[in-house]
């Protein structure tokens, strides 16, 4: 088949949000099916073209109307993208089936179509191979998130929009004025052929660049100071959108930064852009755990979480070593699956019990016993206990942040985690050991669900090995410049 | 010293920044936001810009070496569209606001909120 | 006091990030030449695409994929916008009538700003313009019929049918692109039918340029004006 069939990851959730206006008057379960079937196409494309470039060790390289990079743009699918399009499309189609329980607010084909975008957006920003691409696809997701954020219209929801959308509009003209600065020095938008030329640009000017696009990108990838926007949206945003914005929205703006961190890694002045990255990935983690500790909202209290996990990630990221990268793409795929699971078991409480807040915790083991299995687990996983899955990656960000020689924040996340552990344990404590309650009726495809991503939490947790060796081959895409370089078939225009 | 239209565009992105930080009011704050976003726009096409030569379009005389360059045009057209809808889905986001506290002043909404 | 130390600590801010940002600028020589990817495009953009106006071509040919982006951006600003102001039922609350001369130059000139909206979209591989300007031209005249008429609405239904078929005739004029010449984008009209090869410069050329900003052109217009409809109508409550 032809690889350049992959492009039907952009095509498809694009042509079927358009094509939703058209079954307006078809009531709600049928555009939720639509909605489901159409993920379901998704994670069968995406897994098609992760077995493709798992196969064959080649990236997919998707050249847009035939025009070779870098005049034309390229999707650039390659371990790293390949595989985080695959769990895109799979948590999409897992919050598809979660829809159907969690979102009632009218009107659904509109919240359909946003939906679908998001995953678009989302998708678009891991595989594209062009920086200004790579700003229209990060506007598609932050203005779906927007939207979306502010869905269900209560006063905190348009208020949590507004200062999304306000330190959204400042990190996206920064980037844009970094990709103005790298446009300027290079001529040229393909990232392959900036990575080529970096080595050529005057230091100070990659410096600035650099720093601005990374400002931009914080954003997205909720790092201190600019992640003030992600408690309040985690919390007014519909359940089943919140556990995308954890799985893999931050994802995608996170790999984004690490992907041009690492293009312009031959820039003269980069060591001072990872010292200044390093100190924000450590506040980021240290603010948001004791924020987290003061929250009365569990579903906040987690926001909270996923905002120091992908501290973590960044961290791992800004260290500048093959180790760190790939401990952090193991850990960002740890941190998806943990986050899905325990927004999945929350949501599904504050749906059912009617609010999120650690009062209606209380007595769960004995209301909704599997739902509460599942929110246990995700909590111990969090935490970083062996046997389950999280415990291996966080003792691979921390063994190669020591190695890379910053001890000082190895310690400071170490004490972080056990602030973690203090308020998850404060959740599982309330869930098993107080309060009495009647058994509800649980969902089945939810609990099917919570149960198979316990399975898979259990099973990285015990047999590391695969997805380990997943993450260094897609972490050796992020590192691994020349080989991009080498990928990406430039066509020499004026180098 | 840098060029006097660097110095313009730099120049609205920093009294659009102004606005969104000092500004109490909600639609202040956005117009300072499409400010910014004017600044970043001028500042593209300001770097595409080539002494002596004129607009990209290859007729009546204008030789591919009498052109300044595309692509910047082409990436401002695409940031403006940007800009509009987000402006476009923050004014929404204002009306809700407005909507359920009866201000658009950011310091009363959250003494409302509590 | 305080808003005085806040506005102080503003501009030292705020100039210090000017003075951050200058240093970097001051390393990009301005009026110079410094195409790369540029200077190709100029050099091929008649041959190869069939448009004079080199940034048309650029946006909707080499880079497609950002065109393709940007409608959908729009696209998520109007269905966003109607998901938020979203109710029962909602109505146009104006309370005055347009003046007699308002009412009058709007009924004279509305076909004429869609036809003028119509001619800048239809001609945007040969002068400056295309289906993102010609698209608001559109927009405007629904503008003007709303400032002047406190009972006219636009027929809601059918532009958003309008709107998503015209999306979906944009991929599919893509996917076409993937079926015939092997690539996402690919400008079939052009390179593999010929179309248009001896008429360069005039309205029968540019491959699937002139095609696709129609669709474009008709997009934006019905998206606009479907965002202007849902901010000016109010909720209703009985």
């Amino acid at each position: 088949m032809n690889v350049q069939y992959a492009s039907l990851l952009i095509a498809i959730p694009l042509i079927t949000a358009f094509f939703v206006p058209l079954m307006k008057g078809l009531g709600e379960k049928a555009i939720k099916t639509y909605v489901l079937i159409i993920t379901a196409i998704q994670a069968g494309i995406a897994t098609w073209v992760f077995e493709e470039v798992y196969t064959t060790g080649k990236p997919i390289i998707v050249m847009a109307g035939g025009w070779r990079p870098p005049v034309g743009i390229d999707l650039y699918i390659g371990p790293f993208a390949a595989l985080f399009v695959l769990i895109v499309a799979l948590v999409s189609f897992l919050m598809a089936v979660f829809n159907f329980r969690a979102v009632k607010v009218e009107p659904i084909d509109k919240y359909a179509m946003l939906f679908l975008l998001l995953m678009l957006g989302a998708t678009g920003m891991i595989a594209t191979g062009d920086i200004f691409n790579l700003f229209v696809f990060m506007e598609i997701t932050a203005i779906t998130a927007y939207a979306l954020t502010a869905y269900n219209k209560t006063g905190e929801a348009a208020e949590a929009s507004l200062k999304y959308m306000v330190l959204g509009g400042i990190g996206s003209s920064f980037f844009l004025i970094g990709v103005a600065l790298i446009y300027g020095a290079t001529g040229t938008l393909n990232m392959a052929q900036i990575a080529q030329l970096a080595g050529n640009i005057n230091p100070t000017v990659a410096q600035v660049a650099l720093a601005l696009v990374i400002f931009g990108l914080a954003v997205e990838a909720e790092l201190f100071p600019l992640n003030a926007w992600a408690p309040d949206a985690y919390q007014a945003a519909p359940h089943p959108v919140t556990a995308m914005f954890s799985a893999f929205v931050v994802k995608a703006g996170i790999y984004a930064l690490a992907r041009i961190l690492y293009l312009m890694s031959a820039v003269g002045t980069w060591k001072n852009i990872l010292h200044l990255l390093i100190a924000m990935a450590t506040l980021t983690v240290i603010v948001a755990e004791f924020s987290a500790l003061r929250q009365r909202n569990v579903k906040r209290m987690i926001a909270y979480s996923s905002v120091s996990q992908v501290g973590l990630i960044g961290l791992a990221f800004a260290l500048g070593t093959q180790a760190g990268v790939d401990a952090g793409v193991f850990q960002m795929i740890n941190h998806a699956i943990i986050k899905v699971l325990l927004f999945l078991g929350v949501g599904y409480v504050a749906v059912q019990l009617g609010g999120a807040e650690i009062e209606n915790f209380r007595g769960l083991g004995k209301r909704m016993p599997l739902t509460a299995l599942g929110v246990t687990v995700g909590s111990m996983s969090a935490v970083g206990i062996p046997l389950f899955n999280i415990f291996w990656s966080k003792l691979r960000i921390i063994l190669a942040t020591v190695d890379a020689g910053y001890a000082w924040a190895a310690a400071l996340v170490l004490g972080a985690s056990v602030v973690e552990a203090v308020y998850y344990f404060r959740l599982v404590h309330a869930i098993w050991f107080t309060g009495e309650g009647e058994r509800l009726r649980e969902s089945a495809p939810l609990v099917a669900i919570m149960l198979l991503l316990i399975a898979i939490i259990v099973a990285i947790g015990i047999y590391p090995n695969y997805a380990w060796s997943l993450s260094q081959k897609a972490g050796n895409d992020i590192f691994n410049v020349a080989q991009y370089i080498k990928n990406v078939p430039l066509m020499g225009v004026g180098a | 010293m840098i060029s006097a239209y660097y110095f313009g565009a730099i120049s609205l992105v920093l009294i659009g920044l102004y606005a969104v930080l000092v500004k109490k009011n909600v639609l202040k704050m956005l117009i300072g936001l499409s400010i910014m976003e004017t600044g970043v726009n001028l500042l593209l096409v300001s770097i595409g810009y080539i002494y002596g030569r004129s607009a990209p379009i290859l007729s009546e005389g204008i030789g591919p070496n009498q052109a300044v360059d595309p692509i910047p045009q082409a990436l401002v057209l695409t940031a403006i569209v940007i800009g509009v809808a987000t402006t476009a889905m923050a004014l929404s986001v204002a009306i809700i606001l407005y909507q359920k506290y009866g201000t658009l002043n950011v310091e009363e909404i959250r003494r409302l909120r509590g | 006091m305080v808003s005085i130390l806040k506005r102080s600590l503003a501009v030292i801010m705020l100039l210090i990030i000017g003075y951050w940002l200058a240093q970097g600028l001051s390393g990009i020589p301005f009026g110079q030449d410094k195409m790369l990817v540029g200077k190709y495009y100029l050099d091929n953009v008649i041959r190869q695409t069939g448009a004079i106006n080199a940034v048309t071509a650029v946006v909707v040919n080499y880079r497609g994929f950002d065109t393709l982006g940007e409608v959908t951006v729009l696209f998520i600003a109007s269905t966003g916008v109607g998901a938020l102001l979203w109710a029962k039922r909602r109505e146009r609350t104006a309370k005055t009538e347009g003046s007699i001369v308002l009412k009058t130059g709007i009924r004279l000139l509305t076909p004429f700003v869609i036809l003028f909206g119509a001619y800048i979209f239809i001609h945007g591989h040969l002068t400056p313009g295309g289906g993102f300007p010609g698209g608001a031209t559109i927009a405007t005249a629904f503008l003007l019929l709303y400032m002047a008429y406190t009972m006219y609405e636009i027929p809601r239904r059918a532009f958003e049918n309008t709107e998503g078929v015209a999306g979906m005739s944009y991929v599919i004029v893509a996917l076409i692109g993937l079926a015939i010449g092997g690539y996402f984008l690919f400008d079939w009209i052009w390179q593999t039918w010929h179309f248009g090869v001896n008429n360069v410069g005039r309205i029968l050329s540019g491959g699937f340029i002139p095609v696709i900003y129609t669709i474009i052109g008709i997009k934006v217009g019905t998206e606009l004006s479907g965002i202007i409809d849902n901010m000016l109508r109010e909720e209703v409550r009985e």
